[in-house]
């Protein structure tokens, strides 16, 4: 893919008509895609011996043509598997600590909303402690968790989710699929800002497109997050956002994405002013804004939902882990993020806090570029992935705190494929399957980031080391700013890319596309994997038809 | 005036320095890989869009120009506007200065207080148990390394035994100090001295164990430079004529010999200001501290560059500062010495 | 350039003082165990043992948790709690993460930090040197401009320096075959290539170099005016000649001293950059302290153990430097790098 056209890729990708227009069925985030499914794939030959894993019958045998959505990415999620563009590592667990007088589950998408939080004993008030504090307040101009942790207790999306993932109303009380390309919700009534002003639909349409459309206030770096949308509109009382193609997956993005702002209290503001602070629809309003320091709010006591158990919330941050445990066992705050497993037991020793945990939406993976040697043989990427000890990995150096992964989409998505299982650590294969490719004697390096991920250094030195142990392979781990090395994946241009990387991807959408389209298919921006028409096809046709939500 | 001339020379020193500082941001800048729209574009922006917010942050404009546009706007007191958080460079930075003075202060004065003493007594005892004790204890702590020692003191002193609170800064100095000097509608207001009391002893349980993580180098450092000083002090003639003389021993210790020994510690303690800096990285992560040198990491991390030239003009002009006042200082230890 | 009555003064000065003596087998150990790690060290420093990771120092236990990735309720389980007890010679310090053999680890680790201190501090004195005495020499507009841009390298932090560099070149490793494998007399097992952090060591001796020019500068002043050297140059003398037989022998002395401090302060600045994710080596002491860092609440010996090898390596140097300063020129103390 040339650099000049990949900006509009996305959105030129939607466009590759296939299936037809259907008006959609409303439901909640499908659950696990283990779900009957498919059964066999009928590849092209073009891969090895038996790439796949044995969890899988019969090889060679014709695969039916998948019908449904999700069997589209089922599908593709199998033959990523066989062809093995990554090595595929670990599925990342949140862990959090709380104190024992706090009642709450762990969500998977990351996020901590503290409304959901109940007060079994003592004062209700609640500090939350983070990694670090927001980039600004700006719900529509940041990226990372920590910012939208802080944005979300005071700002409501159009939709929303439950701890499990699945969607549920939020601003809008309902909505549905007019046409290809046209969504419509009904508006809650009766919602107000914080500051007293009541809710129209025409914030809700001003909201999307000061996420989508750069001529609305600013370059949001969120348009990502709403994939395929051009633009709402206010029509007939509902808001009608329209997008490129069919956009199956447009109410899971608006459960996840698009926090709703007041369109007169933003256009009257400066820049700095709304990074400083939030006038919402949502539970909780600022009382306190300290820049890095600390939020406090208060209930907004005019909420249009449940009111918070919770009188004061204060969100503060410390970037070491380990103070983080230590500020939760002296009791300075209650409810902490990323436990790392080693300091588990100190927080579990103790009477008044606990550990909980929960699968994120987080996947681990080693990334191998198609168009170099020796990656570009699916033998050496699959011996890659044969080489290592996956499981020993998982319960050694992440002391069991993730999951393995065989494919790009992770447990409970719409379209995993239940069928496959991740790879078995087999050496002999994996030697044999690198004499096969042509490149015995191989020597390659691993780029990782250092700190970025849980344990980050550690699982490539393993990786590396593991590979290294191959007989016909040497393998080298190499530490990498996180800046550079997510500089040249995200260049646009696959030449500045390095050939072989550890990264993770996360994606509370619960939906394969999200991971497959930007990161495995021909035109995906961050895309190490551009030459499986196969993968290609399946993905353009499945966003051209009805998801289930 | 000679401390009219001292000044101004030092000044213009000084400005140079801190325009040194901005040059060679701007040259690295050049060199260094990473590009800041990765962190502030969408993740699947292509070309186009990418260009597009280079142009918006000006990152299009070749180098030179941008070198010239920052030091115009700089001279109008504008740092530009931070890449990532869209507020003003200078809001931030400058929101960050009071804690780094503060913990630079409190670990400066834990050195001063703890290792002068040493020095002298190792220095007027030498070769003796003291003397031995000093040293070694000055060597430990200068290879400490600083997290470990940050990390010790919470799992111990504030976990296990519970006598500081593990971190945070939940009250600057100057706040505390509010309470004493509050003006309302233009009256000052009566002195609130329980709160002020109160708020300063947060601010002193607060910031002591980061002022002790911090300050354990200089503390080592200090020691050795008091004991050598003294040493190399107590052997020079005016010493061995004021013994002669029949001053007492103490005198002629701690008025004459310290004083001229003070004269390279504070010196090098100027000169340390970037080290500490640099040092208190490590200590404010630790202690959740909301210092420069983890604005400056953070800043590093997704090159946010006008967040990072606006801290270190501000790291380099404090270093200027202290080093003009320590020069200042010299003289006044030193009148020989004429400048 | 030793002359008798320097080395009669090393001799006393060693009679009298036991830190000196101490110094010395200090480091003795340190460096006999640096050159014959690939002989003493037990085990692979690089050979992971997954199984068997993170099991504490002989004599000593742990706890470790576990958790099944199976899904209760949608919640995860934390089912099981180990307790590690190290009964074996084995592993007589522990392993660390990713089971390696913490004791061989710290063996090789000390090659490494003890090269990166040595080349990162020649090459800082040669660009001291070099630099100071040109100022010194000089003086006036050259001296003003070089000490000027002296005062910019301290007022820098180091760090920024350091990931620009290290993003430009890599980590360009340096691979130096190691002749006791190379040879046969180490076992095969063992790592064949000292990997050596070339940018490190650029960017700790550009770091440092500045403390050398000031002391060099010094020297090069004062001895400028000196009779002699007036005469020498008054004679025809060429400048270098007249540097390199009057200026640089007289500056010896206290470079020497300066340099012991300056690799100390060198070794903790790689453990530094380590510590922020800037290592090029994965095998020094530094990178290990960097990684056991999380583990100290838990896994303390992973980091302390490394941390203690500094400690003794940096008391040992700077013992060593005490003596020599003692012996040779009372006057002059560290004016260390960064902590």
């Amino acid at each position: 893919m040339s650099r000049d056209d990949s900006d509009v890729n996305r959105r030129t990708y939607l466009k590759y008509v296939g299936g037809t227009a259907a008006t959609v069925g409303l439901a909640g985030c499908s659950d696990s895609g283990g779900d009957g499914s498919d059964g066999e794939d009928g590849d092209d030959g073009s891969d090895g011996e038996d790439g796949d894993d044995g969890s899988d019958g019969g090889d060679g045998e014709e695969l039916p043509e998948p019908e449904t959505r999700e069997e589209h990415l089922q599908r593709a999620n199998l033959r990523l598997n066989e062809r093995a563009p990554w090595v595929y590592l670990n599925r990342q667990y949140s862990v959090y600590g709380i104190a024992s007088r706090l009642d709450w589950t762990a969500r998977r998408d990351e996020r901590i909303e503290a409304q959901a939080i109940s007060v079994t004993e003592g004062e209700p008030s609640v500090t939350i402690t983070q990694s670090s504090m927001d980039s600004g307040l700006d719900p529509h101009d940041h990226r990372e968790t920590p910012t939208d942790n802080i944005v979300v207790q005071a700002h409501d999306g159009v939709l929303g989710r439950n701890a499990d993932g699945d969607i549920i109303d939020a601003l809008a009380t309902d909505y549905e699929r007019l046409e290809e390309g046209r969504v419509r919700f009904e508006i809650r009534d009766g919602v107000t800002f914080h500051n007293g002003d009541e809710l129209q639909p025409s914030d809700i349409a001003y909201s999307v497109n000061r996420v989508v459309d750069s001529e609305v206030g600013i370059e949001s770096p969120q348009s990502d997050q709403l994939a395929g949308v051009t633009g709402a509109e206010v029509v007939d009382g509902g808001v009608e956002v329209t997008s490129d193609g069919v956009n199956p997956i447009v109410f899971s993005l608006f459960a996840s994405y698009c926090k709703v702002v007041q369109q007169d209290w933003i256009e009257a503001r400066e820049t700095s002013e709304i990074n400083s602070d939030m006038n919402g629809t949502g539970p909780f309003q600022v009382v306190e804004y300290e820049q890095d320091v600390q939020i406090v709010y208060e209930p907004y006591a005019d909420y249009w939902g449940d009111a918070p158990e919770i009188e004061e919330l204060t969100i503060r941050a410390a970037s070491e882990s380990s103070t983080r445990v230590s500020q939760l066992l002296a009791g300075e705050t209650d409810l902490i993020v990323n436990v790392p497993p080693q300091e588990v037991s100190r927080v579990r020793g103790e009477d008044t806090t606990e550990v909980t945990a929960v699968p994120s939406t987080r996947v681990v993976f080693n990334a191998m570029r198609y168009d170099v040697e020796p990656f570009s043989s699916p033998e050496f990427r699959q011996a890659m992935n044969y080489a290592i000890d996956l499981d020993s990995i998982i319960d050694n150096v992440l002391q069991g705190f993730a999951d393995p992964t065989g494919q790009p989409t992770l447990e409970g998505f719409v379209g995993y494929n239940g069928e496959v299982g991740p790879y078995p650590q087999d050496v002999e294969q994996a030697e044999q399957l690198v004499e096969d490719s042509g490149h015995a004697d191989a020597e390659i390096t691993l780029e990782t980031p250092v700190g970025r991920y849980l344990r980050d250094v550690e699982i490539a030195q393993a990786v590396a080391s593991q590979i290294d142990e191959l007989s016909n392979v040497s393998c080298d781990v190499e530490q990498r700013d996180f800046a550079s090395l997510a500089g040249e994946v995200t260049s646009g241009d696959i030449e500045n890319m390095p050939h072989f990387y550890l990264l993770g991807w996360g994606n509370t959408t619960f939906d394969a596309s999200q991971t497959i389209i930007p990161l495995l298919t021909s035109d995906g921006a961050l895309s190490s994997y551009r030459e499986d028409e196969e993968v290609d096809e399946l993905m353009s046709e499945s966003q051209n038809l009805p998801g289930e939500n | 005036m000679a401390l009219g001339r001292f000044l101004l020379k030092r000044g213009i020193q000084g400005v140079l320095v801190v325009w040194g500082v901005v040059t060679a941001v701007f040259l690295l800048r050049f060199i260094t890989p990473g590009d800041p729209v990765t962190f502030v574009a969408p993740l699947d922006a292509g070309a186009e869009l990418r260009a597009q917010i280079a142009a918006d942050l000006g990152l299009d404009q070749p180098l030179y120009v941008q070198y010239v546009d920052y030091i115009a706007g700089l001279l109008q007191g504008d740092m530009g506007y931070s890449y990532l958080r869209g507020t003003e460079a200078s809001t931030i930075v400058f929101a960050r200065v009071p804690a780094t003075v503060e913990l630079a202060v409190a670990a400066t004065v834990v050195a001063i207080v703890i290792a002068i003493p040493l020095g002298v007594i190792s220095a007027t005892r030498r070769r003796e148990p003291a003397d031995y004790g000093a040293t070694l204890f000055s060597l430990v702590g200068i290879s400490t390394p600083n997290f470990w020692l940050g990390i010790m003191l919470i799992l111990v002193l504030s976990v296990q035994f519970d006598l500081f609170p593990t971190s945070r800064r939940p009250i600057g100095l100057f706040e505390t100090l509010a309470f004493l000097v509050t003006v309302e509608n233009g009256i000052a207001a009566p002195m609130n001295v329980d709160a002020f009391l109160d708020g300063l002893w947060t601010w002193l349980w607060h910031i002591a164990l980061p002022a002790v993580t911090l300050g354990t180098y200089f503390t080592a450092l200090v020691t050795r430079l008091t004991r050598s000083g003294m040493i190399e002090e107590l052997g020079q003639p005016y010493v061995r004529a004021a013994r002669a003389k029949g001053l007492p021993e103490s005198l002629i210790q701690y008025k004459h010999a310290l004083q001229n020994t003070l004269i390279p510690i504070v010196t090098v303690l100027g000169l340390q200001l970037g080290t500490l800096i640099g040092g208190a990285v490590i200590t404010e992560a630790v202690f959740a501290w909301p210092g420069l040198g983890t604005l400056v990491i953070n800043a590093i991390n997704v090159r946010d560059w006008p967040l990072i030239q606006g801290s270190l003009i501000v790291i380099g002009t404090g270093f200027v500062l202290i080093n003009i006042f320590v020069d200042a200082l010299y003289a006044y230890l030193n009148p020989r010495v004429v400048h | 350039m030793i002359s008798p009555r320097t080395l009669r003064n090393l001799r006393s000065e060693l009679s009298r003082s036991l830190l000196a003596k101490l110094g010395i087998a200090i480091l003795a150990v340190v460096l006999l165990t640096a050159v014959f790690a690939p002989l003493l060290a037990p085990h692979d420093p690089t050979e992971q043992d997954l199984e068997n990771a993170n099991i504490p120092p002989l004599g000593f236990t742990a706890t470790e948790n576990q958790t099944t990735s199976q899904m209760v309720d949608g919640e995860v389980k934390i089912v099981e709690e180990e307790v590690v007890v190290n009964t074996t010679a084995e592993h007589p310090l522990g392993t660390d993460s990713l089971g390696r053999d913490v004791l061989s680890r710290t063996m090789f680790g000390a090659r490494t930090s003890l090269l990166v201190g040595l080349f990162g501090t020649a090459i800082a004195v040669v660009l001291g040197v070099t630099v100071g005495i040109t100022a010194g020499y000089y003086g006036g507009r050259i001296d003003d401009a070089l000490m000027r841009f002296a005062d910019v390298m301290l007022a820098f932090p180091s760090l920024v320096l350091a990931i620009a560099l290290i993003g430009l070149w890599g980590q360009a490793s340096l691979r130096i075959p190691d002749p006791l494998v190379a040879f046969g007399i180490a076992s095969a097992e063992m790592p064949e290539n000292i990997v050596l952090p070339g940018t490190v060591i650029v960017v700790v001796a550009l770091v440092n170099w500045v403390w050398f020019a000031r002391v060099a500068r010094g020297e090069a002043l004062s001895v400028r005016d000196q009779e002699y050297v007036k005469a020498a140059r008054s004679m025809g003398g060429s400048d270098l000649h007249v540097i390199r037989r009057h200026v640089l022998p007289n500056s010896l002395t206290p470079i020497l001293v300066l340099a012991t401090i300056q690799i100390a302060a060198i070794i903790l600045l790689e453990s530094s950059l380590s510590f922020l994710g800037f290592s090029g080596a994965q095998l020094s002491w530094g990178f290990d302290i960097a990684q056991g860092r999380q583990y100290l609440s838990s896994s303390w010996w992973i980091a302390t153990v490394p941390g203690l090898a500094i400690v003794a390596a940096v008391v040992g140097i700077n013992l060593i430097g005490d003596w020599l300063r003692d012996a040779l020129d009372p006057g002059i103390e560290g004016q260390g790098g960064a902590s």
